[in-house]
């Protein structure tokens, strides 16, 4: 239950191997008799973009809220660019959030809500329509800027929400269900702006319910279920981990399983060739068999598990 | 090496932004009293706190012109006095005013201030920009003064002007209920002593509309406590028995504003009123504080 803090894969990162965004130790939240979270450790390696996961009401958001100081945890701590405690605030101005939703003021168009938030940036100084025009251009607001918010689509409001959180540049961006509302063109700008940030040596938290989003931008996932962390850590080694055995190619197919058979390895009929369970032989000495009894293979590759098979494993087993 | 993107992204705003925690607090008082005057409710009431001392002038020119108006049997005998004398009509305008015009002004700016940023999510973005907690309480507090002194003063200039040019009155002076004359400066300084009067008792509704507000996300809520509140004070006031609790209700000093036309001036009644307000509107400050430090975002 505890994370994995590997190596983070930025250069800015790299510098602070053991650096972590942010840090949450035994983190509880009750709402009256209602268990919200429930004993959480978490690490948000520097650098890493972490992918937040778990089902309508299994604690993202309250465990986002706690994150940024909204909501007081009822037990545990909470810590953010090393600022923890009463001292939480103190990390804000280096963090962007776009959480439960973009809040505006309807009555103003969507360039004058981004200057009544970038008066309180504490980062921002002297004339606040550069960084408001530059903002709403990264999120492709500009051609709406000047368009009441009232007549926003859903789409354009989460927009204006990751443009406020882009504001600043930041060491941490924290979006809650970024994509909610957008259309195609909507989730691939937000991929590209989670993948510039990346770049940029910020860390991204990411929570979502669309695991192809998740794995298409995240280094790093974390799991909830009813308030509790399931599982956190490197999403590669968590994939590998749950990885099927090898697939092979070939158009000898039976030619193919009986030389694995001899060679100590069930193996079964599949689309293309055979498949090769886990736990019999290694990959080179499969290869070794096959190529030693004259089999034709194409290819050979491991079975990728994909998130998706992941998250439905984890959260039935536990259901 | 490795350092270098965060530096080179702090390094495009200057040092004082990059290492203060939050910004300076003029910035945020004037994006706050921006914010309230672009808002249309409030500039909707505005122009109906304007229109208050119109009607009354015109009002008072159709029936009871100069002479004509003795306006016995209907109406206060504040309005009564308004005939044939213009610089009585700011204040008989204020008056009228305070009795729900202007309170309804203030709750409304009060309970858009935290009730209405909360219902619209965007208290989270002020919280996490971050406004310190004491600092947003300040800032709310300057963007509802601002309307309060501005709601004021519409009535009082829009009643002097509408005083001097609609009902007229005897050159520039002021007949007092005591029936002395006061002088043009004289008179608009007894109509500047009640703005400000009518100011520090809004202040004080203003203030427990604010405590209010920072329980509730819903503005309606903060609307109905504070009207609710006062139309409930009118009651206990007219209750003979409960004749003791009139000393702690905010609406029994409200009178006073009509001992300003009196002459020699009685400050007593203004006084102990004002003090009464103090004293709603540090409660109402200290309860504000209290919950903000406190209330979730």
């Amino acid at each position: 239950m505890t994370a994995a803090t590997s190596t983070p894969p930025t250069e800015a990162a790299a510098s602070r191997p053991d650096a972590v965004a942010a840090r949450v130790r035994g983190l509880r939240k009750t709402f009256g008799s209602t268990v919200a979270i429930d004993d959480v450790d978490l690490d948000v390696p520097a650098g890493a973009v972490l992918g937040m996961l778990g089902p309508n009401g299994s604690g993202k958001t309250t465990l986002i809220r706690m994150l940024l100081g909204l909501t007081r945890p009822t037990a545990g701590t909470v810590e953010l660019l090393g600022h923890g405690g009463d001292d939480l605030a103190a990390a804000l101005p280096d963090v962007g959030a776009l959480v439960e939703g973009p809040g505006f003021h309807p009555f103003l168009s969507g360039r004058d809500n981004l200057l009544r938030c970038a008066a309180a940036e504490p980062r921002l100084d002297g004339d606040l329509r550069a960084p408001v025009d530059a903002a709403l251009e990264r999120v492709g607001l500009a051609d709406a800027a000047r368009r009441r918010y009232r007549g926003y689509s859903l789409g354009m409001k989460q927009r204006l929400g990751l443009a406020a959180a882009l504001l600043v540049p930041r060491r941490l961006v924290v979006l809650d269900e970024p994509t909610n509302g957008l259309d195609p063109a909507g989730t691939r700008d937000v991929r590209r702006v989670v993948a510039d940030l990346r770049d940029a040596g910020a860390t991204v938290l990411l929570s979502s319910h669309l695991l192809a989003e998740v794995e298409a931008v995240c280094t790093h996932v974390a799991v909830l279920q009813t308030g509790t962390l399931l599982v956190s850590g490197e999403l590669r080694a968590l994939l590998d981990a749950d990885a099927g055995g090898l697939v092979v190619s070939t158009p000898d197919v039976d030619d193919a399983i009986l030389a694995l058979r001899e060679a100590g390895a069930p193996s079964y009929r599949a689309e293309g060739g055979v498949a090769v369970p886990p736990g019999s032989l290694e990959a080179p000495e499969i290869v070794a068999a096959l190529v030693g009894a004259g089999v034709a293979v194409w290819e050979v590759h491991r079975r990728r598990a994909h998130l998706e098979e992941l998250f439905a494993r984890l959260t039935e087993e536990d259901a | 090496m490795t350092t270098v993107t965060t530096v080179t992204t702090v390094s495009t705003v200057s040092t004082a932004a990059a290492t203060r925690t939050t910004a300076p607090l003029g910035r945020l008082a004037a994006a706050e009293v921006r914010w309230v005057l672009r808002r249309p409710r409030t500039l909707v009431l505005l122009v109906l706190l304007g229109l208050i001392p119109v009607a009354l002038g015109v009002g008072i020119a159709l029936t009871g012109g100069p002479g004509g108006g003795d306006g016995d049997g209907d109406g206060p005998g504040l309005v009564a006095a308004v005939a044939g004398n213009g610089l009585v009509l700011p204040i008989a305008a204020l008056g009228l005013a305070l009795t729900l015009l202007l309170p309804l002004t203030v709750s409304t700016a009060a309970a858009d201030a935290l009730a209405g940023e909360s219902a619209h999510g965007t208290l989270r973005g002020l919280l996490l920009a971050p406004v310190g907690r004491g600092r947003l309480v300040v800032m709310k507090a300057v963007g509802v003064v601002a309307v309060a002194v501005l709601a004021v003063a519409v009535v009082a200039v829009v009643g002097v002007i509408t005083g001097m040019v609609v009902v007229g009155g005897p050159s520039g002076t002021l007949i007092t209920l005591s029936g002395t004359t006061l002088g043009l400066g004289e008179a608009l300084g007894r109509v500047a002593l009640v703005a400000g009067w009518t100011v520090v008792q809004l202040l004080a509704v203003a203030a427990v509309a604010l405590a209010v507000s920072a329980f509730t996300e819903h503005p309606l809520v903060v609307l109905a406590a504070v009207l609710g509140g006062l139309i409930v004070f009118g009651v206990l006031a007219a209750v003979p028995s409960l004749e003791w609790l009139q000393p702690l209700l905010l609406t029994s000093g409200w009178a006073a504003g009509a001992d300003a036309l009196r002459d020699p001036l009685p400050l007593d009644g203004l006084a102990s009123s004002s003090l009464r307000a103090l004293v709603y509107l540090v409660l109402g400050v200290a309860v504000t504080v209290w919950r903000m430090r406190r209330r979730d975002g």
